[in-house]
């Protein structure tokens, strides 16, 4: 005997059962939509301040990805250089991903003002494409960016130039070694002090202009670094996959942020593995919520269950219905608490949520004190799947519980 | 065994079954022997607790037994499993509950064409099979309204549709009356009398109501979950918990169970300690 009962009429009576139990379902939604609502609030905090630092710790100063001769990044030696940085350069307007891309050295050196020094990091870039790739120029919080072809125009870290105890205009003497070993020294004069909020970065730089510094070191044409800017983080591997195609390994080395800052990198992981765990207690409660929410359904409606049962209603079809009436019920929750979620979203979008009061908390890590929440594919989807594992996990349950039901039991009770 | 014209439609021989409440043990049946021919109209009388329900609970395959045999239509009913039962009720017996027991999410006309619809039939007609059967019991006019818009005689009615919506060969009814007044009670015996009549359904009913006795074509009386048509109540047998209950050793899954259970009293225990204190 084949039942001719599908699927519709399951969905159907799942639909009515929810209905006439309004206050159960009442309670059941609204647990739903709280806990997906905080389960997508917290991917989106999460998310928007993981990228707000990817963004600032990359556009403070790494680049999306970096090109080096090979061996440089461990040596820091200038004999590592790249001599024909056109070679390169040329595939920068192949590729859409890229939207900016410079030319750097980068050397250490000392940094003296009327006799105090310290030792510095100096970097040599083209004030017009550094532009492009980061926000240097922008976190110039005394003086200007460098100009194009003033070859003498020096800027300093915040830290460097308060060490130095060095103000706008004053002479500083920069000393490093040019590629043949050879010690030189030049004078440059400050002209703005930069603040990346990086105490690593502001610490150490000195950054003067490419052209002068390629005349300065007798390095020609030659730069240490090229960096790339990416359109979003999430180019970055396709960009270096295309590269490492494109440039022999014997002779470059090519390296996403990742690489360039371990630490940064860690701390990023740390916080994504953080991030999942609170996730994974969010949907633990949701499950234990809506497990006994629907446990006291199946006590609740043991009768007539039994009924069913007693009157040929198969097991399997007891366990179908009320499967599908917590998924049901887990979904328009899960729906209506991720549109609810998707709402407070767009509404902190942009105005974000402002930490100012707690700023000191945020100056390491590229952090900023406004966070801008948002929700990536990735954790909407991560969501999305767990919700459904969670709506399986509450449903299978019960189910499986209700086919095993004493039909006599179950009939007899008053 | 396959069914013949002249094999009883229900053959129980030696049936005896114990409800266990904790380490309680409460006999129900007492070896219990008894035969329907088709077409019967039987009533099952007695006190509560004296195992009218468990009796039809055990033909209808709602509930197992410790011991003996029970065949319905020369099926041997106690060695099919949990969906082999059900298929077999859906086929071949209706119920009809006390406490009418419709599905409350369905009107009347969806609670009586459910079942044509799990036997197979499709959902026009299963419906169409529904408004005849409630035309039959004579609430035709009443197919939309919902269980909770319907009083207590006209659920029985609807109950009554829905166990011969299948056209089954059995009904078991336990106490079909006893939630109804004594008018709307008779009108549902003389419904099921009739339809006996016109159908040759077999009527098993369990009730202690006199009415229902009286519509009886054979009645059997049970005290204690013994039959005691041939005894009076002095010179039956007593009752040896050893033979009807066994000892027998629970199991941790069991016990633990048990220690977990929500306490909420059935019908069973209420009666049995109604029966026990009387």
């Amino acid at each position: 005997m084949v039942s001719r009962l599908g699927i519709l009429t399951y969905v159907a009576l799942a639909v009515r059962n929810l209905i006439r139990n309004r206050r159960r379902t009442t309670i059941t939604l609204l647990t739903m939509m709280f806990g997906i609502a905080t389960l997508t609030l917290l991917s989106a905090l999460n998310d928007g301040w993981l990228s707000q630092m990817k963004t600032n710790f990359i556009l403070s100063f790494t680049g999306h990805l970096q090109i080096h001769a090979k061996g440089f990044e461990a040596s820091q030696n200038l004999r590592d250089n790249i001599a024909d940085p056109d070679a390169i350069s040329r595939y920068m307007d192949t590729y859409p991903e890229i939207i900016g891309w410079t030319q750097r050295i980068r050397t250490s050196g000392l940094a003296s003002v009327s006799g105090s020094s310290t030792g510095v990091q100096i970097m040599a870039t083209d004030p017009e494409q550094e532009t492009w790739v980061t926000s240097m120029d922008q976190n110039v919080k005394t003086g200007v960016w460098l100009r194009p072809g003033m070859n003498k125009d020096l800027l300093l870290g915040k830290t460097v130039a308060q060490n130095l105890g060095a103000k706008l205009s004053d002479r500083v003497i920069l000393m490093t070694q040019r590629p043949s070993g050879e010690m030189i020294s030049e004078v440059y004069y400050l002209r703005g002090i930069i603040e990346t909020g990086a105490p690593q970065i502001d610490r150490t730089l000195a950054l003067i202009s490419l052209d002068g510094a390629q005349q300065w070191l007798q390095m020609q044409q030659a730069v240490t670094d090229i960096v790339i800017r990416a359109d979003h983080h999430d180019q970055t591997d396709t960009l270096y996959r295309l590269f490492v195609q494109q440039l022999s390994e014997q002779v470059y080395e090519i390296m996403p942020w990742q690489e360039l800052d371990p630490m940064v990198r860690q701390w990023l992981e740390f916080s994504d593995a953080y991030g999942l765990i609170i996730l994974f207690v969010v949907i633990l409660l949701v499950l234990t919520e809506i497990l006994n929410t629907m446990l006291i359904s199946l006590h609740e409606r043991q009768k007539e269950l039994g009924v069913m049962i007693a009157i040929g209603t198969q097991p399997h079809r007891i366990f179908l219905m009320l499967l599908f009436e917590a998924v049901l019920l887990i979904f328009v929750g899960a729906v209506l608490g991720y549109l609810i979620a998707l709402l407070v979203v767009m509404l902190l979008a942009d105005g974000g949520i402002d930490l100012t009061d707690y700023a000191n908390a945020f100056e390491f890590f590229y952090m900023d004190p406004v966070i801008h929440p948002q929700l990536t594919r990735d954790s909407a989807l991560k969501i999305l799947l767990a919700t459904l594992v969670a709506a399986l996990l509450a449903g299978i349950y019960p189910a499986w519980k209700a086919t095993r039901l004493s039909v006599s039991q179950a009939l007899r009770i008053q | 065994m396959p069914e013949d014209n002249r094999s009883p439609i229900i053959h129980i021989r030696d049936l005896h079954k114990c409800y266990w409440v904790g380490s309680m043990p409460y006999p129900a049946l007492n070896g219990i022997d008894l035969e329907l021919q088709n077409g019967e109209f039987v009533v099952l009388a007695g006190r509560s607790g004296s195992g009218k329900s468990t009796l039809l609970n055990i033909v209808g395959g709602l509930e197992s037994a410790d011991r003996g045999e029970a065949r319905v239509l020369g099926e041997d009913i106690l060695k099919m499993g949990n969906s082999q039962r059900s298929g077999f009720r859906l086929a071949n017996i209706g119920f009809v509950f006390q406490a009418y027991n419709l599905i409350r999410v369905l009107s009347a006309r969806e609670n009586v064409a459910y079942v044509c619809q799990l036997q197979g039939k499709s959902k026009q007609e299963s419906l169409e099979i529904a408004n005849h059967w409630l035309h039959e019991v004579e609430i035709g006019h009443l197919g939309y309204r919902r269980p909770d818009q319907l009083s207590g005689g006209q659920q029985q009615r609807v109950a009554v549709a829905r166990a011969l919506a299948t056209e089954p060969k059995i009904i078991l009814a336990d106490e079909p009356t006893a939630n109804l007044d004594s008018t709307t009670g008779r009108h549902l015996i003389e419904l099921m009398q009739r339809l006996n009549q016109s159908l040759g359904t077999t009527f098993l009913i369990s009730s202690h109501d006199p009415d229902v006795k009286q519509a009886a074509s054979r009645l059997i009386k049970l005290s204690d979950g013994f039959i005691v048509n041939s005894w009076d109540e002095e010179t039956k047998p007593p009752v040896s918990l050893a033979v009807t209950c066994p000892i027998r050793n629970r199991s941790f899954g069991e016990r633990l169970r048990h220690f977990f259970k929500p306490r909420r009293r059935t019908d069973q225990q209420t009666k049995q300690r109604t029966s026990r204190h009387s």
